[in-house]
């Protein structure tokens, strides 16, 4: 409308673009190192169901509500859900994946140090919800 | 104007193209043992850094004219639209 | 414009008039009574989440309809509501016509609300706003949910119409003498948003339908048992409720486009960047919905792409934010509460986009998805700027609507009591996500800092509360015995900018 110079507005937009395209690379480059999980990873069935988790190692144990997996090893979640979506998450290891009825997510890490942890449900499934809790226990190796 | 479209291909040919190619590569190499809270929280904090400290750029920007530019400020003047149609 | 309170029409004479101020008057009253009570359900969920264990609700199924109420109420009830009650007043105005291109389609789209309205609260569902699948096909109980989509399904069609009335209105009934590049930025707002809605829309409407038939039993689209993929509803979904947030957005900052300029006493700074930011949202907006599915199981390649397609929006967003403070430069600002309520709005709106690139990046998902990371950084956005940015153009409109000023201290209270309220609230829930708490929970386990942050949430909540009932009050006395407001410029700034003022249509 009015005559004026517009060069500030300029320089305002291309440190906008900058920036994001800062941001969109440090992303990719952390999404790529978090994603790919390392060989040999244990794999830990995790099923899904309202309102409790249920996981099966490799070697076939099953547990229910509780997990126990050991410092220094890595381990692969294979997350699926029996009824409707939910989402698991262990907050303090930074896991979260979709449990979702008819496809198998995946999810890796590897536990640094021996000590509890809350596993919870972060996707809305009904009822008990917010109760859809369990606990990782994170141990000495046993070998 | 064809300067800038040519000048544009070969900016695609030369730096996108082969950005696109290594960003769809990405799930070739074999996985690195890392811990993912060391990442990810790592990734947070630079991103809130840079975050916090635009924020204080915009914001302080915003309080400094609101107080400057209010009309009860001493140097507050009245701007050439004033008793124009505009 | 003006509705006589001194000379009282039957309320009928309003109700069934095709006037665009009528209608809009019906738009803003009926909006205003949703943001009320939606705004009280709020306040029964952050009292419900003062304390773990159960404080005023006894069960977890109350507890989920409320919220599920809360967020449908407050977007599809008030806040696009509102914005077709200030298109409707503001839009033929602008584009110099006596009304809407089609007076009647008008009045049936606002008339399709309170039907559609009156579904989702007698029903009370339960599944959420998304009415995410298989959960809202196999878990979801009774008539609620089934109430929900067929008011849902009212809903849409009434923003099509509207949005088509819109879109004609700018378009094709503009005065002559007007080209298009001088349309004012609050009306091209609405042409870009009305846009979005009708390509949006028709998706989300397809799968309404399909969720129905799957809930009557008789498909299997989203029904993992019978071959079907829930993965696809929520593509579906937010392919529609990403460009929404735009829908919400764009005549918010429109608004904020006609309150700036007039109490800096200067035009935009730049009409045309306002312009090419509104049409570059719109299509932008289209390129970024998986974003809220992240942890569903995609691959890394589309993730990096709608990543790609969310930044890409930032750039448009930061355009208005620049066109705003560029605006208020070397003015001679003058503080009515509006002006107050847009610039708390600016200043709210880059925290939210903020904390929104922050979700965008990929691997920060996995620490705040479905957290109240996510509450807060929406909230920010529908509370702080959209919600900002209408009320303060309630408050601008108020005299023309009603002849009279409202109190302006009691909006200036308002005002700040709502800021401090957001400000306690949402930036406390973006702190909570990161301690890692689930959203739509009705209670929580008895963490130390999660409590002491949930209180702290809560007492913002009531803060808002208290002054909403000013607000109130302030509306209701001021409409009947306020000071008489001077309609040739209500706020004493100088400056014939107000296109209500040379609209003064008799009703018909």
């Amino acid at each position: 409308m009015s005559g004026h110079s517009n060069w500030p507005e300029w320089i305002y937009i291309a440190v906008v673009i900058a920036l994001m395209c800062w941001v969109g690379a440090e992303a990719w480059n952390a999404e790529r190192l978090v994603e790919h999980v390392p060989e040999g990873a244990e794999i830990i069935k995790v099923t899904g169901q309202q309102w409790f988790w249920t996981f099966e190692h490799e070697d076939g144990t099953k547990e229910i509500g509780e997990l126990h997996v050991e410092v220094g090893k890595a381990y692969k979640f294979e997350i699926h859900s029996k009824d409707v979506n939910h989402s698991f998450n262990i907050h303090d290891y930074v896991v979260l994946m979709d449990a979702i009825p008819g496809r198998i997510n995946t999810v890796w890490f590897a536990p640094t140090d021996v000590g509890t942890h809350d596993i919870q449900c972060r996707e809305y499934c009904g009822l008990i919800h917010y109760n859809m809790r369990g606990t990782l226990y994170v141990e000495e190796p046993s070998t | 104007m064809k300067g800038i479209i040519v000048l544009f291909l070969a900016l695609v040919v030369l730096v996108i193209v082969p950005a696109v190619d290594l960003a769809f590569a990405a799930g070739d190499e074999p996985g690195e043992y890392v811990d993912r809270r060391v990442i990810i929280w790592n990734l947070f904090f630079r991103l809130m850094t840079v975050a916090f400290v635009v924020g204080a750029v915009v914001s302080g920007t915003i309080i400094w004219q609101v107080w400057r530019f209010r009309e009860s400020h001493p140097k507050a003047k009245p701007t050439p639209y004033e008793g124009t149609d505009w | 414009m003006v509705v006589e309170l001194a000379k009282p029409r039957p309320i009928w004479q309003i109700m069934f008039s095709t006037h665009h101020t009528d209608v809009g008057l019906l738009y803003l009253i009926m909006s205003l009574a949703f943001l009320f009570m939606g705004g009280a359900l709020a306040l029964i969920i952050r009292a419900e989440l003062f304390l773990p264990g159960a404080q005023i609700i006894g069960d977890a199924m109350t507890f989920n309809r409320i919220f599920t109420v809360h967020g449908t109420t407050l977007i599809f009830l008030f806040i696009l509501p509102f914005a077709s009650a200030v298109g409707n007043y503001y839009v033929p105005i602008m584009v110099r016509y006596k009304d809407m291109a089609y007076p009647k389609l008008n009045a049936i789209a606002f008339w399709m609300i309170p039907p559609g309205g009156a579904l989702v609260w007698l029903g009370f569902a339960d599944f959420t706003w998304y009415a995410t699948p298989p959960y809202s096909i196999i878990s979801a109980p009774g008539p609620a949910a089934d109430m929900w989509i067929f008011g849902l399904k009212i809903l849409g069609i009434s923003s099509v119409l509207g949005a088509i009335n819109f879109v004609v209105t700018i378009l094709k009934c503009k005065h002559p003498d007007m080209s298009i590049g001088q349309v004012p930025l609050l009306a091209w707002s609405y042409l870009t948003s009305s846009l979005i809605i009708l390509v949006a829309i028709p998706t989300f409407a397809a799968a309404l339908l399909m969720l129905l038939t799957d809930r009557l039993g008789v498909s299997g689209f989203f029904n993992p048992a019978m071959g079907g993929d829930p993965i696809a509803y929520q593509h579906l979904f937010w392919f529609t409720f990403h460009p929404e947030v735009y829908v919400l957005v764009i005549p918010a900052i429109g608004m904020m486009y006609e309150i700036i300029p007039r109490f800096s006493r200067k035009p935009i700074y730049s009409y045309n960047s306002g312009i090419f930011a509104f049409v570059l949202l719109a299509i932008v907006g289209f390129s970024s919905w998986a974003h809220h599915m992240y942890a569903s199981g995609m691959s890394f390649t589309e993730k990096t792409v709608f990543m790609v397609g969310t930044l890409a929006a930032v750039p448009a967003s930061a355009m208005h934010v620049y066109n705003f403070i560029a605006t208020m430069w070397n003015g001679r600002i003058k503080f009515s509460t509006p002006m107050m309520w847009a610039v708390g709005g600016i200043a709210l709106f880059f925290s939210a986009g903020a904390g929104g690139v922050a979700n965008a990046a990929m691997p920060l998902d996995f620490s705040t998805h479905d957290s109240y990371w996510v509450v807060g950084h929406f909230h920010l956005f529908v509370m702080g700027t959209i919600a900002f940015g209408s009320i303060g153009f309630l408050y601008y409109m108020f005299p023309y609507v009603t002849g009279r000023m409202y109190n302006e201290t009691m909006g200036k209270v308002h005002f700040v009591m709502s800021f401090i309220g957001t400000v306690l609230v949402f930036f406390t829930q973006h702190i909570l996500g990161l301690y890692g708490m689930p959203r739509r929970v009705f209670d929580y386990p008895p963490i130390p800092e999660w409590i002491a942050m949930n209180q702290i949430a809560s007492v913002g909540a009531m803060i808002i509360g208290v002054s909403m009932v000013l607000f109130l009050i302030n509306m209701i006395y001021s409409s009947g015995k306020g000071k008489l407001a001077d309609t040739d410029d209500p706020f004493g700034v100088g400056g014939k900018y107000y296109y209500p003022f040379e609209a003064k249509n008799p009703h018909h």
